[in-house]
Parts: C-alpha cells; sequence; structure tokens
C-alpha cells in the first residue's frame, strides 16, 4: 500500500488517498529517494507530516478499501442544501452526509481542510457516521464556498435529511449502553460484598456486619434489576399479559425471584443472592449490546444510497427555457433537462438528445449505455457527455432507485429468525420452569417442610432454569469467532449471520465485479495491417477515449505514446483520429459501417465468432481499410477458479446470477465449470430467483458487489460482499471481505462451521447443567447459594470453551 | 469496626462518582465515534503545523 502504484500509464494511484490522478497533474515528490505521487497538496501535506513524524506504518496498516469513482463530475445545487441550515444568531449550522471517506485521514483532512477556510468557526466529522457538523458566521462565508471547498478535496457532500429510524436506533444504543454500564458498575460493587457473605457462610461472620453488608447489596442490587433490567421487566410483563412467552420472562422470573426471595431472607435472617439477580441482568445485557453494534450504519448507507437521487431537476417549459425546480412538482409527462455530469433525478423517456449514461450503481454493468430517443432514462444513474431531454413517467417514489431502496429497508425490517426461534424454545421452557417451581414449592410444602425450606427450593429451581449459560452459549462463541474472522479480513456483521454460514446449500455468485475482475481485458486479437506497430497505434488513439474498453486497450501498451490530432469521439460508437497523417478509427462494427469501411467475408467471420462468445469487439481502421479487430472481455479473477473448487468440495451447488448477455455469461461459466447460469437479470429480478431458491428449501449464500446486487444480498441468507463493493453492497451483506481475496469464502466456512460446533458443545453443556442442577434443586439437595455458584461456575465453563476459538 | 464501615462509605462515594462520570461520558455522546479519537492523536496544532494544506489543490 505504500508504495508508488501505478495502475495505468497515464494515472498514477495518490500515495495518500489512494485516488487515481492524472499523471500530469499529479504532485510529484521524492520523500527518501522514492518517488511518491499525490493527488492534491492536502494529501502530499498530511502524507509528510505523518512521514516526519515517523508514523509511515500508518499507511500500512490503515484500511484496504479502495477508493469509489471520484464525485468530482457531479455537479452540487447548492439550494438543496439550504433547508437543512440552522441560524442562530451570526452563526449558521449545517449537518451533511460525506460520501467518499475511507479512512480516518480523511476525516483529518476534511477538519483541518476547513477550519482553514475564512469564517468557518468549527467542524467536527464522524468517522462512524461520515456524518459532519459545521458552523460558520454568516457575514464571512456562504454555504456555497464551503460545500465547494469540501469538493474541491474530493469528498461528495450530500444534505443530511435526518431520518426518524437513524435517530432513533441512535438513541436506542445510547440507552443500552447507558443501562450496560450502570449494571457493569453495580454489579461489580455488589460483589465485592456478595464475596465477603459468601466467605462468611462458610466461616461465619458477625451478625451486624451481615445485616450491614446485606442492606448494602439490597440497595446496589435495587438499580441494576429496576433500572437496567426494566426493558426485560417490561417486556416480560406485557408478554405475560398477551400471554406468548418469550425469554424475557425467563430473565425476568429469575432475577426477581431471587430478589424477592433475598428481601424476604433479610427479614428472616438467612442467605442472600442479590448477585445472582444483578449477575443475570448484566450478562444478557451484555450479549444484547455486543449485538447491536453494526446495525447503525445499516440506515446511514440507505440514507446515502437515497442521495443519489437529486432532490431537484432542470425543468423543460414549452418555449424552451430551464428552471430549477423541485423534483415533488415534476409531474408524470413533464420534460425535463440533464446536462453532462448531472444526475438523472426520476425515471423517464428520452425524447431529444443523445448521450453515454452511467449506470453502473443500478445494473453493475460498468461499460456507460447510450441513450437516444426512445430509451428509459433511470434516476441515479448520470449523464458523462451529453445532453438529453426527459419525458418523466413516473413520481420520485416510483422510480426503480428507490424500488430498491425500499426492498434493501424491507428484507432489513424482516431480518430476525433466530430471535424467533429463542422465543418458540421459551414458549415450552418458561412455563415448564414455572409448573417445576410450583411443584417443588408444594412438595415441601405438604411434606411437612416449613415455608421458609419451600421457598429457598423453589427459589433455587428458578435461579438454575435461568438461561445465564444458555444465553451467553451463543453469542460469545460468536462474538469470539467473528473477531477472530475480523483479524483475518472478513467482517462478520451479527451472529445469526454467522451461524447461518454453516447451514448454506446453495451458493449463488455474481459475476461482474465479483468472479470477474469487472473490467475488460484483451484477450483476442486479429492484425490485419503489416504496420508493427499495431498495439501502440490503437493504444494511442483510444488513451484519450473515457469509455472502459478504450482505457483497457490504452492500458495494454505500456511504450510510447504517439501524437494524435483531430480526436474525436462519438458517444456509443468509437474514435477517430489523425496519426502521422493517416487517419485511424476504433470502435464498434456498426461505426465502421458507417464510416464505409470494407468488411470482407473473412474479418466479418471472426468478428462474428468472437461475438458468439460473448466478447465485445473493437474494430480497428487504418486510412480506408481494416487494421485488425480485438476481442475483449471481462475475464476471470485469477482466485475465483480456486474458490469455486473450495466451494464444490463441500458438496454445495453453485449458480451464477448476472445482469450481462447470455454470451459472456455462458464464456464464463464454461471456464468454471458452473452449469446453471442465468442471465440479463435486473435487481429485482435477482432477489427473486433467490426468494425461489429460499422457497425450495435450499439456504442460499448470495455473494456479490454492486447496487443492483443488494437486495439479492439482503434477500438471501448470508449475503457476502468484497472490499471494493458499494457502500449499500456493504451494508446490505452480512460479511464483507475486506481483503479483496475470494478465498477467504472458503475461510469464512470453515471458521463458521468450527464455530457452529463450540456452540454445541456450549448447548449441551449447558442443558446437561440445567438436567443435572434441577432434580437436585427440586429434591432440596441445592442450598440456593450453592446453585448461585454452580451458575457462575457454568458461565465461567462456557467462556472459557469459547475462547479456544481464538486459536485459528 | 467504624474504619471498615468508613472504608466501605468512602469507596461507595468515590465509586458514585465514577458512576456520574460515566452518565456523564455517554450523554455528552463520548462513546459515539469510538474509531476516531485514536487517529485524531496523529493531529497537529495549528500553530506548529506544516507549511501544508493551505490553498485549494
Amino acid at each position: 500500500m505504500s508504495g508508488s502504484g501505478e495502475s495505468s500509464p497515464d494515472n498514477v494511484q495518490c500515495d495518500h488517498c489512494l485516488q487515481e490522478t492524472n499523471r500530469k497533474s499529479a504532485i510529484t515528490v521524492k520523500i527518501d529517494g522514492q518517488s511518491r505521487f499525490f493527488c492534491c497538496q492536502g494529501c502530499l501535506g498530511v502524507y509528510e507530516l505523518v512521514h516526519s513524524n515517523s508514523l509511515d506504518t500508518f499507511y500500512k496498516h490503515r484500511c484496504d478499501w479502495q477508493p469509489g469513482p471520484p464525485a468530482t463530475n457531479v455537479k452540487l445545487h447548492t439550494s438543496a442544501f439550504s433547508d437543512s441550515v440552522t441560524i442562530t444568531g451570526n452563526e449558521q449550522h449545517i449537518e451533511l452526509l460525506l460520501a467518499g471517506i475511507r479512512c480516518a485521514s480523511c476525516v483529518w483532512l476534511i477538519e483541518k481542510f476547513l477550519m482553514k477556510q475564512e469564517g468557518v468557526l468549527s467542524t467536527r466529522v464522524n468517522y462512524a457516521t461520515h456524518k459532519a457538523t459545521i458552523t460558520w458566521a454568516s457575514e464571512k462565508t456562504s454555504l456555497d464556498t464551503i460545500l465547494h471547498a469540501i469538493r474541491s478535496i474530493g469528498y461528495l457532500p450530500h444534505p443530511c435529511h435526518s431520518r426518524g429510524a437513524t435517530d432513533l436506533f441512535a438513541k436506542e444504543k445510547q440507552e443500552l449502553l447507558l443501562r450496560f454500564g450502570t449494571a457493569g458498575f453495580f454489579s461489580m460493587q455488589l460483589m465485592l460484598f456478595s464475596a465477603a457473605l459468601y466467605a462468611g457462610f462458610f466461616e461465619g461472620m458477625e451478625e451486624h456486619y451481615k445485616l450491614a453488608f446485606q442492606l448494602i447489596s439490597w440497595a446496589l442490587a435495587t438499580p441494576v434489576l429496576f433500572y437496567s433490567g426494566y426493558p426485560f421487566l417490561s417486556s416480560a410483563f406485557h408478554s405475560l399479559r398477551r400471554l406468548t412467552l418469550n425469554m424475557d420472562v425467563l430473565v425476568a422470573l429469575g432475577s426477581l425471584s431471587a430478589y424477592c426471595y433475598s428481601i424476604a431472607m433479610i427479614a428472616y435472617g438467612g442467605e442472600i443472592f442479590f448477585d445472582t439477580s444483578a449477575m443475570i441482568i448484566t450478562f444478557i445485557l451484555l450479549g444484547r449490546f455486543l449485538e447491536s453494534g453494526s446495525r447503525l450504519k445499516a440506515g446511514n448507507a440507505i440514507a446515502e444510497l437515497a442521495e443519489l437521487q437529486p432532490h431537484e431537476a432542470l425543468l423543460l417549459s414549452g418555449n424552451g427555457e430551464t428552471t430549477m425546480v423541485p423534483i415533488a412538482t415534476v409531474k408524470t409527462g413533464d420534460r425535463i433537462e440533464i446536462i453532462p455530469g448531472d444526475r438523472i433525478p426520476l425515471d423517464g423517456t428520452v425524447v431529444e438528445g443523445e448521450a453515454e449514461v452511467n449506470e453502473s450503481m443500478l445494473t453493475g454493468e460498468s461499460n456507460p449505455v447510450l441513450k437516444k430517443t426512445g430509451s428509459k432514462a433511470f434516476a441515479g444513474s448520470f449523464s458523462m457527455n451529453g445532453r438529453l431531454s426527459i419525458s418523466i413517467t413516473g413520481n420520485a417514489e416510483s422510480t426503480l432507485l428507490s424500488r430498491i431502496i425500499r426492498t434493501v429497508e424491507d428484507a432489513q425490517a424482516r431480518k430476525a429468525p433466530i430471535q424467533g426461534i429463542a422465543d418458540k424454545t421459551a414458549g415450552y421452557f418458561v412455563p415448564a420452569t414455572i409448573v417445576l417451581a410450583l411443584t417443588t414449592f408444594l412438595y415441601w410444602k405438604l411434606h411437612g417442610g416449613s415455608t421458609v425450606t419451600a421457598l429457598m427450593n423453589s427459589v433455587s429451581v428458578l435461579v438454575i432454569a435461568c438461561p445465564c449459560s444458555l444465553g451467553l452459549a451463543t453469542p460469545l462463541a460468536i462474538l469470539v469467532g467473528t473477531t477472530a474472522a475480523g483479524k483475518r479480513g472478513i467482517l462478520v456483521k451479527g451472529g445469526d449471520i454467522f451461524e447461518t454460514v454453516s447451514k448454506i446449500t446453495t451458493v449463488v455468485l455474481d459475476k461482474t465485479g465479483t468472479i470477474t475482475t469487472g473490467k475488460p481485458s484483451i484477450t483476442d486479437l486479429h492484425e490485419y495491417d503489416l504496420t508493427p506497430s499495431f498495439m501502440q497505434h490503437v493504444a494511442s488513439l483510444e488513451a484519450a477515449s473515457e469509455h472502459p474498453t478504450g482505457q483497457a486497450i490504452a492500458a495494454a501498451w505500456l511504450g510510447e505514446r504517439l501524437k494524435i490530432t483531430q480526436f474525436r469521439a462519438i458517444p456509443g460508437k468509437g474514435v477517430s483520429g489523425v496519426i502521422e497523417g493517416t487517419l485511424w478509427r476504433a470502435g464498434s462494427r456498426a461505426f465502421m459501417k458507417q464510416e464505409k469501411i470494407e468488411l470482407s467475408p473473412e474479418h466479418e467471420a471472426s468478428a462474428s465468432a468472437l461475438e458468439a462468445e460473448g466478447k465485445t469487439i473493437v474494430m480497428v481502421s487504418c486510412g480506408k481499410s481494416l487494421a485488425g479487430i480485438i476481442g475483449m472481455i471481462d475475464d476471470l479473477r485469477a482466485d475465483a477458479l480456486p474458490l469455486i473448487a473450495g466451494l464444490r468440495k463441500k458438496g454445495l451447488s453453485l449458480k451464477i446470477l448476472t445482469g450481462d448477455n447470455q454470451g459472456v455469461a455462458n464464456y464464463i461459466a464454461a471456464k468454471c465449470g458452473i452449469t446453471e447460469v442465468q442471465a440479463g437479470l435486473g435487481p429485482l429480478e435477482k432477489a427473486a430467483v433467490i426468494r425461489n431458491l429460499k422457497s425450495k428449501g435450499e439456504c442460499v449464500m448470495m455473494v456479490g458487489d454492486g447496487i443492483n446486487d443488494a437486495p439479492a444480498l439482503t434477500e438471501s441468507d448470508t449475503g457476502v460482499t468484497l472490499g471494493h463493493a458499494s457502500g449499500i453492497a456493504l451494508e446490505s451483506a452480512g460479511v464483507a471481505i475486506l481483503n479483496d481475496d475470494l478465498n477467504l469464502i472458503n475461510t469464512l466456512m470453515e471458521s463458521s462451521s468450527r464455530c457452529f460446533s463450540i456452540i454445541r458443545q456450549n448447548l449441551v453443556w449447558a442443558f446437561s447443567y440445567n438436567l443435572i442442577a434441577l432434580p437436585l434443586a427440586m429434591a432440596g439437595v441445592l442450598h440456593p447459594i450453592v446453585s448461585a455458584l454452580l451458575m457462575a461456575t457454568s458461565s465461567l465453563v462456557v467462556v472459557s470453551n469459547s475462547l479456544r476459538l481464538r486459536k485459528t | 469496626m467504624y474504619s471498615t464501615f468508613f472504608l466501605i462509605g468512602i469507596g461507595f462515594f468515590i465509586s458514585l462518582a465514577a458512576w456520574f462520570l460515566f452518565i456523564w461520558a455517554v450523554k455528552s455522546e463520548q462513546f459515539d465515534d469510538p474509531e476516531a479519537p485514536k487517529y485524531r492523536m496523529l493531529d497537529d496544532d495549528d500553530e506548529a503545523a506544516k507549511p501544508t494544506k493551505n490553498k485549494k489543490p
């Protein structure tokens, strides 16, 4: 990561921010005898500062996320931000969502850079949520200046329309932290006195000490139970009222009974165990807190995706004038104008103009699509080079983009099956426990025992039955397992996901960008001209092209470039230019026909043969005759074959889904030996295929990387995405492979099944402990204080067994 | 014997102070962004800053 990356002859990678930048505009500095490239003064500054403090390891350790596409070709509309500004006196204040933050040094740069701007009073960027809070003096600077300053260093500001759900979730998490912190704090204090009391039970202690310690314990346990444990108590209460028993009932029952019994015992002069009731609450809160971690970010990613859709449109009136209006006022049938670099705000049909449109965020197709009269244009995509006027066919809620957002939101809301299973089990477990406790009480009461003995034994039963180690068995093993996986670059976003990985029966692979490189590479080369430097000519010609195929050809020639004059790019067709006095053209077959280049049957045959294999062809002409045909395809990644072999060895069935055409799909499928292929699928169709597989009883893992995969990723049992994927794909997938190494999917499956076997051991232990201890408690052999100690030991066993997962 | 209760009392009040500190920290959003602070130490004061990032790139 620290070396100077050269990705193509014309572009270099900035050593600080990893963005690709043109070699000519890059700043080249010699540092310790090595050439370093920087895209801007900001990056150079940060690099020098870090370097001069001997903190270069920072560059080795920072995240491996690859940069997204540079945002600078997208226009900023300041007016969209103005309604999120708040004014207090002379100061104005705004919250922004920043796209393009990749590592903490981005945060550093933005904060420092903005503070240098005149009139900016304070800047704070939250690295976790990508939210910036900026305050500035009204008379010294304007919102416009600030937004452009942010854009000038390569980040794209979005208005932050606070979405109720996200804010609510952040608040919930804060509350959970407060409850857990309080529980932990008081439980620790409580343990101090309980330990003394335990010692006193076995060795004897003075009465007044005992009473004082018991009263202190009572005081300490009360906030834990009624403040920290409030969610359990109220949930248990509600579920009892509706007669649907859940796990919370057991938690509430265990802790409340231990608490009430202890109060009674203070009066009676017996032994207390407030610590049991506090411990139950603390452990279970810990489990919840660990689980809640990653969910906050999901909401923000959806917000970021929603911002792909512009808030304003350039409305074209009857007399040809344009006005900027909010999209809510645009009606079906209205005509809007799209200028190059603008995002298309609403779905519609092109009525005038021609332009190449980048739709990669919707379709995953990396090649820009030519839009002309009659083509459909989709919100969120952006025009790369031409003007379009579009007749609108729907409103903001009906666009393809917002349908994708809704699918992802719905699927995320629906996903909590593991909780369902736990509650279903609780449905049997809870009444059984209550019946057992009651039976114990009645038995001892009726067979001549005192009320105290009867009560003591039934409390023992409740304490033993409390799902403490049972509750810890799964989350803890998963926590240790996921942390170990995280160290190897596999980010697992929740316990249930890790668990389902081990049950997968079908793996569905996305093609573009997942098992293929996502970029075209040259596979065939037919030269008809005798010029020795064919590639040099073509590459020189294509070097100025912005089209991915053109760039791939340009990258294939590393040598010297020839001088081009009269360069022209014809959208959707190709490029032409004069090299050493001869007119060269490179482009599609239609382009050659249009320019009256003669194609012999031999040429036609080899072109058709390439097309039949799903390859993209570029024909090159020199003067009036055909000089060569280049065949290109988005080829398999080097690590795809080992992955597929590994998955097959595990007996999983494999399937490829792609939005690309059948030819390319067949080529790739044949190359990796997968027979089940479905091509030409849209984002929602992919999700439908997954749903279909699931309804047949398959447990499906989806591997994908684009926004177009997001619905399928959320729909599948486990979604896996790669580190270079789009933000929304990262958030909709349960697992993200950060190191961009496909083979880690095999590793993931192995560590998941290992983790699962540990969980099984834990559960067997916890259950057998319950099975053995319950009858003993009922028989009155176990004093509650012993059962409390046993419970702690049982938890300890579960903890240490789970820790074995660290060694992978 | 009084010293025991005295010490317990002191310990209790000290830990109570720690608890209030924790509540204050949560309420003032000190835990909201656990990622950034560890990088923020690389931050430098403006006065001592190198001739960097002064102009638009």
